[in-house]
């Protein structure tokens, strides 16, 4: 690891680690028994994961008529909650792949974390297409299987289709490159571990061995993964936007959607990522892997994911105007002070003003600022997905048809379950798995390392 | 069970010693006391038994878990009668009649059992017209709560009895009564005055006493006074020119809105913009009504002032000196203006009123009488006696009652303890009665308060006739086998009266022909044997015969100082019957109860009518700051009422308005306790009137819980004063940046969803509107799938056309739609979240002058759009398009994704929220009407009412409108068998064929030539959201509307 790293550069592992220290402070949150604020975090997520399992039973159970969805406004907090929880997956994506290709070394600190958080955004979110349907037993309907019925195959047209089919290839490449990259840190806690623990992660890490052609095929691997993970961070969010931007609802009928979406789905996912990281670190000790260096890294991207969307809400209202269109100017006017005036709101203060604040250098590295608006930007982003779609439905073409909706105890359930299963999982990656990958701190210490680089380095650069 | 050889207690058991024994009796004695003490059984066994209950219990639910779910098989008849085939509906012929309304049908049935109505187009009275009524009364055959036996009241506790039973009993007494009085609505049947005259031959002591639920005393008085008989003109409005309507719902709800209505709309429609004509209609009320809604005048006037407005339109027309002081000024100006407008349509005009007052009525038929309108407009000769109720003898039969001096009280299905004014008189007066005896349906405030019940048939279940106008008949017949042990009113009066009819299979029928073979075959020469003309008869359902003789007007005296004085009070209070609800006669019927009102779009109660301003910045404020679905105390006549209010555009400032027909008490599962009940409040002085100036209203209590209404946003470009003086487009100022204020009324309104115009304008706006379709049409060609439109050249393909100017907006189509495609029902709460199931809506929207605004229908179903957005989002494909232009549901298909629905310009897909149709394996999720114990439809009764042909939907699928495919495929099927060519004529929707006015028209596009493709030429058509390149099927014409913009009131 000799290569040159300039002397401004801030070093991203700090507490002067050396590879041992670095075995013992990522893995040994596996070893030891829970502390007291993970088993009650584990209660309440367990508890809201069974409310929300309860809700989605009831819902199947009683019908879609248990949420206060109307003949006017087909989807509420379903369809937010599920574009909600895909945009949060893309941060994962984004730094798994994109920053790998990237060679951005500050993705180290963080990229395990955001994977799995990837996955379980995408797990709760893959809830929501399946129950939010009438008839929930019969979803296999969507999928191109041979069959007695003729056959029928799905319509192909649909943008619904093209989401099965985008939100199944993203989960499916997000799981592999995630498990490619736990693979050698699993070896390294079966090397510690005695026992079934020793079999268990033998058996998890496919018995790596640490061979120099383990790397060299492991290194290749990720590369592949990586190419094909990057078209999906642009791909995913795009084709969900299609459900909207294909339709011929003023307001829903714009081409802005796709990059907007994007846009907005990674800076939703920073936003999610720093909000987990910033309580794993405090907890699990990890200061020195998870550096401010780092959280200033992703309140960057946030400054600038926000501002394309701040333009982009800016942008629709330009064009609402400019088109003369009066569905369209009605559609905003509606937005913005019709009866859901409230969330547009909320969404413009959250996701256009919050950002902003991060130009001040001292205000990006302030710990409890970027935690408190990571908070707002994650409700600005669900704000923004129930302003294009609820509001949206609730006024379009018809005036007669116009309508309102509030969302049942069982909706908010819903909601609040997702939030539960993603604790829930979240909570138990951070008991079995290394939460930074330590194979690939260990790649970087020499080259990022306190004692390599920085103010306070002890070895410099012979070069 | 038990065993107890091998097996002993100890020692002492073993050698059966005698103490021990003695012990156990002892024990055993003990435990036969506790056990008899116990009434459970008790729970003797031991671990042997337990398991052979166990095996048996386990053995026996394994058998049953693996029979088979019994199967319900349809047995094929033995001997199949001729006229039934299975899958092909038969059509009778026959009569709706209830009170006075009435309609001419033909009734659909399909292996036996009637399940539609539809309009008998041979009727010169209805004219294949039908009303939402008419439409539900097939629903009612199959009401669970109808009577089913005769009944016996125990204390107000209502036993099963016999027929012979109840024959004897009311025999008995009524023998030996001195005074015996038979109640009714409107009776217009022969047969039944036949049946009474018969009746009265046994009974000497009989005398029959009729009212109307909502009085026309008043007009039957004083037409007797200026004609010498007690019946309403024949209204001719096919041949008005001029209408003035002082407060009277001819369209909807007044005398014989079915037949009115068509004759109407003739004088609506326009073919296109050259030299188009139509007529004036001025509406004088305070409370937007239906046929107010259609005027292009509307007259404000407090209900007090009606009077003083019909004095002030006598003098001027007749001349005179009415007394008009207290009539708003705004008023008098204009009903000046109108009568100089009415006096150059002399002969040409109607002026109607609903007044109850004679005197007042007086005037009207002096006006009628200057304008020469008797003989031209208003016939006498086919004087319709649709209306022959008799307030006063009411009134003389209460104060016998009460006086204790009627002995035997027959109530002939009418139900004056809920819908006459005096209902607490009569109740009261009931007490005192011996014998109280209802014919009746179903329970209702008075037949339970009757000691015997005798229960009636349905009209689809009964023989009879009716004579709706002098000199026109028409027959009922049934169309299946009574369902329950119930009887015809008029046979029941007939065995009553001691006839035999027990060698008869069909004594009615007997009894009916040999009625007309007396009267009505003997004045007519076409048919020269009896069989040969009630065979037809029967077929055809209606008979005409010659008028009567003109009736000659003799000018009576009217006493001027007995027209009402407008009253000085801040706030009154109109009463007026709704469509759905009559007043009462409906409560328990789910389809009427469900239809939303066609003016306030409100269904299951009566909301509080108030009127609406613009506060001049951006909202409209309803009165006392109250809003929509805000829960209100209202004080008339010092009672309190609680009531939720609407916002009622065309609501005249210091007036509001509430329902009759509402707050039934004994109205069956689906009636009872919805809404508030007025009828207590009618009563002024003897005198039924419709209104209260005693009202004081408060301010909000909170909302109503479930506040059903249909519709939020109610305007399209209403212009109102803003805070400079300025008149502005009030619904685009509501717009302003007012965060959240906005609320409903507040939109862009340059929409092509509905164009409006005057008359006088027309040809500016069919220009406007052209030019506005060329572009779209321009833009639509520059798509990139060209050429898409070739596909539906050959063959067919299916499209419709719509005539706002002929929509009324009364509702039938709606209620027809139901009934035809087995739409569910869903309740108050369920349409309170806009969960309607409903097919087919009129949408309804004011413009013009917010105030006093004009209204346009817009009747709104699938449109069936040939680019359709809800296709291409279906991921399963469950949505597509048919060779035909038809764009198609497939339930089995359907997940329930709502993108379809999402993706509906039009938002006309429902979906099936809960289990609305009962149809699931597990009741959980099947919401009720009103509470009842069985969910509307989940009985095997109402189940009967089930149109055979039209799949019924399940939980979790959307529906919409599909032209009536089931009615496309008889069509088709009809042409090829006949070996020809499809004529539009062979497939009518069942929205067009109840239309009572012609404003749907369905047919195919590629028939040339043909109904649908002439009706395409108007230059006043229009395709809702054009430019949108849905390219939708529905063609509808620009509203037109004859405002004279000089009247301004």
């Amino acid at each position: 690891m000799s290569v040159h790293v300039s002397p401004i550069r801030e070093p991203l592992v700090t507490g002067h680690k050396t590879y041992h220290q670095i075995t013992e402070d990522l893995v040994s949150p596996t070893e030891k028994m829970p502390n007291l604020s993970w088993v009650i975090g584990f209660i309440i997520s367990l508890t809201l994961l069974t409310f929300g399992l309860f809700c989605i039973f009831w819902t199947i159970w009683v019908g879609i008529g248990t949420w206060d969805l109307n003949r006017t406004i087909g989807w509420g907090w379903d369809i937010t909650n599920f574009v909600w929880w895909i945009g949060i997956g893309h941060a994962g994506t984004l730094i798994s792949a994109i920053l790998l290709l990237f060679r951005q070394k500050w993705r180290t600190g963080v990229n395990r974390a955001a994977e799995a958080m990837t996955i379980f955004a995408v797990i709760c979110a893959a809830i929501f297409p399946g129950i939010h349907v009438g008839r929930a037993w019969v979803v296999f309907y969507f999928f191109p299987y041979p069959n007695t019925r003729g056959p029928i195959w799905p319509n192909f047209n649909s943008p619904l289709l093209w989401d099965v089919f985008a939100i199944s290839t993203y989960f499916t490449v997000s799981l592999l490159f995630w498990y490619t990259g736990l693979v050698p840190d699993f070896a390294t806690v079966r090397d510690r571990a005695k026992g079934l623990r020793n079999k268990i992660y033998n058996t998890l890490s496919f018995g790596w061995k640490g061979s120099a052609k383990h790397w060299q095929r492991w290194e290749s691997l990720s590369l592949v993964l990586a190419g094909l993970a990057t078209p999906l961070v642009l791909s995913v969010h795009t084709i969900v936007s299609f459900d909207f931007a294909t339709s011929v609802i003023p307001g829903w009928h714009t081409t802005i959607f796709p990059p907007y979406f994007v846009a907005g789905a990674i800076f939703s996912g920073f936003a999610m990522v720093l909000t987990l990281m910033l309580v794993t670190r405090k907890v699990l000790n990890l200061e020195d892997y998870i550096t401010i260096e780092h959280i200033e890294s992703m309140n960057k991207v946030i400054l600038l994911t926000g501002t394309i969307v701040g333009i982009a809400y800016l942008t629709e209202l330009f064009i609402a105007w400019y088109s003369q269109y009066p569905y369209e100017q009605f559609a905003f006017f509606n937005r913005a002070v019709g009866p859901y005036w409230w969330s547009y709101f909320g969404m413009m203060f959250c996701n256009v003003i919050t950002p902003q604040l991060f130009w001040k250098k001292s205000w990006r590295r302030n710990i409890t600022l970027t935690f408190f608006l990571s908070i707002l930007i994650n409700i600005g982003m669900w704000f923004e997905r129930f302003v294009i779609i609820a509001t949206t439905l609730a006024r379009d073409y018809l005036p007669s048809s116009w309508s309102y909706y509030s969302p049942t105890w069982v909706e908010i359930g819903i909601f609040v379950g997702t939030i539960g299963i993603f604790f829930t999982l979240y909570l138990l990656f951070t008991r079995v798995a290394p939460v930074v990958a330590i194979a690939e701190i260990k790649a970087i210490l020499k080259s990022s390392g306190d004692q390599y680089v920085g103010k306070n380095a002890t070895h410099h650069d012979e070069h | 069970m038990k065993n107890n050889k091998n097996i002993w207690i100890g020692e002492k058991d073993l050698t059966q010693q005698e103490e021990f024994l003695n012990e156990l009796d002892q024990e055993k004695s003990l435990m036969n006391l506790e056990s008899t003490a116990d009434s459970l059984p008790s729970m003797k066994g031991n671990r042997r038994d337990f398991l052979k209950v166990m095996g048996f219990g386990i053995g026996a639910a394994t058998i049953a878990a693996g029979c088979d779910i019994p199967v319900k098989r349809a047995i094929p008849y033995v001997v199949k009668p001729d006229t039934i085939v299975p899958g092909v509906a038969n059509y009778y012929a026959s009569t709706y009649v209830n009170g006075g309304d009435y309609c001419s049908v033909l009734v659909k049935t399909r292996e036996g059992r009637p399940i539609k109505i539809e309009g008998n187009i041979s009727s010169n009275v209805t004219k294949g017209g039908t009303s939402a009524r008419t439409q539900a009364s097939v629903l009612s055959l199959y009401d669970t709560n109808r009577y089913r036996e005769p009944q016996k009241s125990n204390e107000g506790v209502f036993g099963s009895m016999t027929w012979s039973e109840l024959d004897k009993m009311v025999m008995d007494a009524l023998s030996s009564s001195a005074s015996i009085k038979l109640l009714s609505n409107t009776i217009m049947s022969p047969m039944t005055f036949k049946a009474i005259e018969d009746f009265k031959a046994k009974y000497p002591n009989v005398e029959l006493v009729s009212y109307d639920p909502v009085s026309f005393h008043g007009a039957l008085t004083a037409n007797e006074k200026s004609f010498g008989e007690r019946v309403m003109p024949d209204y001719r409005f096919d041949k008005a020119d001029y209408i003035v309507s002082f407060g009277a719902d001819f369209l909807g709800t007044w005398l014989s809105p079915i037949e009115f209505a068509k004759d109407y709309a003739s004088k609506r429609v326009m073919k296109n913009s050259k030299n188009a004509k139509m007529s004036r209609h001025v509406q004088v009320e305070s409370h937007m009504s239906m046929t107010g809604s259609n005027a292009d005048n509307r007259i404000l006037v407090k209900p007090s002032e009606q009077g003083a407005a019909i004095a002030q339109l006598y003098n001027s027309v007749v001349g005179g000196s009415a007394p008009t002081s207290g009539l708003n000024e705004k008023a008098k100006e204009a009903l000046t203006k109108v009568a100089q407008q009415l006096k150059q349509n002399a002969g040409k005009s109607i002026v109607v009123s609903a007044s109850n007052n004679v005197d007042e009525q007086l005037m009207v038929n002096a006006i009628n009488q200057a304008l020469s309108n008797y003989g031209n407009t208003m016939m006498m000769a086919s004087a319709s006696l649709q209306r022959t109720g008799d307030d006063a003898k009411l009134m003389s039969l209460i104060k016998e009652m009460n006086a204790g001096s009627v002995s035997t009280l027959v109530v002939l299905d009418c139900n004056p303890a809920y819908d006459c004014a005096y209902s607490s008189d009569f109740v009261k007066g009931l007490s005192k009665v011996k014998t109280k005896v209802a014919v009746s349906y179903s329970a209702n405030e008075t037949s339970v308060l009757c000691d015997l019940v005798a229960p009636k048939h349905h009209y689809l279940e009964s023989w009879g006739d009716a004579m709706p106008k002098k000199g026109s008949y028409s027959l009922i017949q049934p169309t299946i086998a009574p369902l329950f042990s119930t009887r015809q009113t008029e046979e029941t009066l007939l065995r009553w009266a001691g006839v035999d009819m027990s060698s008869d299979e069909q004594p009615m029928y007997s009894y009916l022909t040999n009625n007309w073979k007396n009267s009505l075959f003997a004045s007519q020469s076409k048919y020269l044997s009896f069989d040969n003309f009630i065979n037809n008869t029967l077929h055809d359902g209606v008979f005409m015969s010659a008028p009567g003789s003109e009736l000659s007007y003799s000018e009576a005296g009217i006493n001027f100082s007995n027209v009402t004085k407008p009253a000085n009070s801040e706030l009154e209070v109109s009463f007026f019957e709704t469509i759905a609800q009559g007043n009462g006669e409906y409560s328990n019927n789910p389809w009427l109860m469900e239809m939303s009102d066609p003016v306030a779009r409100t269904s299951w109660g009566n909301y509080l009518a108030i009127p609406v301003h613009f506060d001049g910045y951006n909202k409209m404020v309803g009165l006392n700051d109250l809003d929509d679905g805000d829960l209100v105390n209202i004080t008339i006549n010092g009672k309190e009422l609680t009531v939720a209010v609407v916002k009622q555009f065309g609501q005249m400032p210091g007036t509001v308005a509430l329902a009759l027909g509402y707050g039934r008490t004994e109205a069956g599962d689906c009636g009872t306790g919805i809404g508030v009940d007025v009828n207590p409040f009618t009563n002024q002085n003897g005198n039924t009137s419709y209104y209260s100036a005693d009202v004081q209203l408060g301010s909000s209590l909170g909302k109503e819980k479930h506040y059903s209404c249909v519709q939020y946003h109610h305007t399209y470009g209403v212009k109102a004063l803003d805070n400079d003086g300025n008149m502005v487009n009030a619904d685009e100022q509501a717009l302003g940046m007012a965060y959240g204020q906005a609320g409903y009324q507040g939109a862009l309104t340059d929409r092509s969803v509905v164009y409006t115009t005057n008359l006088k304008d027309l040809g500016e706006e069919v220009e406007k509107v052209q030019e506005k379709r060329k572009d779209a049409q321009f833009l639509n060609s520059k798509q990139i799938y060209r050429g898409f439109d070739a596909k539906y050249e050959n063959g067919h393909h299916w499209g419709m056309h719509v005539d706002l100017n002929a929509c009324i907006g009364c509702g039938a189509c709606t209620v027809a739609c139901m009934a035809e495609n087995n739409v569910p029902v869903v309740g108050k709460k369920e349409v309170s979240r806009h969960h309607e199931m409903a097919w087919l809506r009129i949408d309804r929207y004011f413009y013009g002058e917010l105030e006093n605004p004009n209204t346009v229908y817009h009747p709104m179903m699938c449109q069936h759009c040939d680019n359709a957005p809800c296709e291409n989002v279906c991921p399963v494909n469950a949505t597509s398009h048919s060779t035909e232009g038809l764009n198609q549901m497939t339930y089995n298909r359907c997940v329930g994704t709502r993108y379809c629905a999402n993706n509906c310009p039009y938002k006309v897909r429902r979906f099936n929220w809960l289990d609305y149709t009962t149809a699931d394996i597990f009741p959980v999720n099947q919401p009720t009407l009103n509470g009842e114990k069985t969910p509307f439809g989940a009985d095997d009764l109402t189940r009967m009412v089930l149109n055979p042909d039209v799949t019924v939907r399940v939980r979790g699928v959307i529906e919409k409108c599909s032209f009536c495919v089931q009615r496309l495929q008889e069509g088709k099927l009809t042409a090829k068998k006949e070996g020809r060519k499809l004529r539009d004529a062979d497939v009518k929707s069942a929205c067009q064929t109840a239309c009572p006015t012609g404003a749907i028209t369905f047919g195919d596009f590629n028939n040339k030539g043909d109904v649908l493709d002439t009706k395409l030429q108007s230059d006043l058509n229009y395709i809702a959201l054009e430019e949108i390149n849905v390219r939708s099927s529905v063609t509808y014409t620009i509203k037109v509307n004859n405002r004279d913009e000089s009247i301004t009131a």
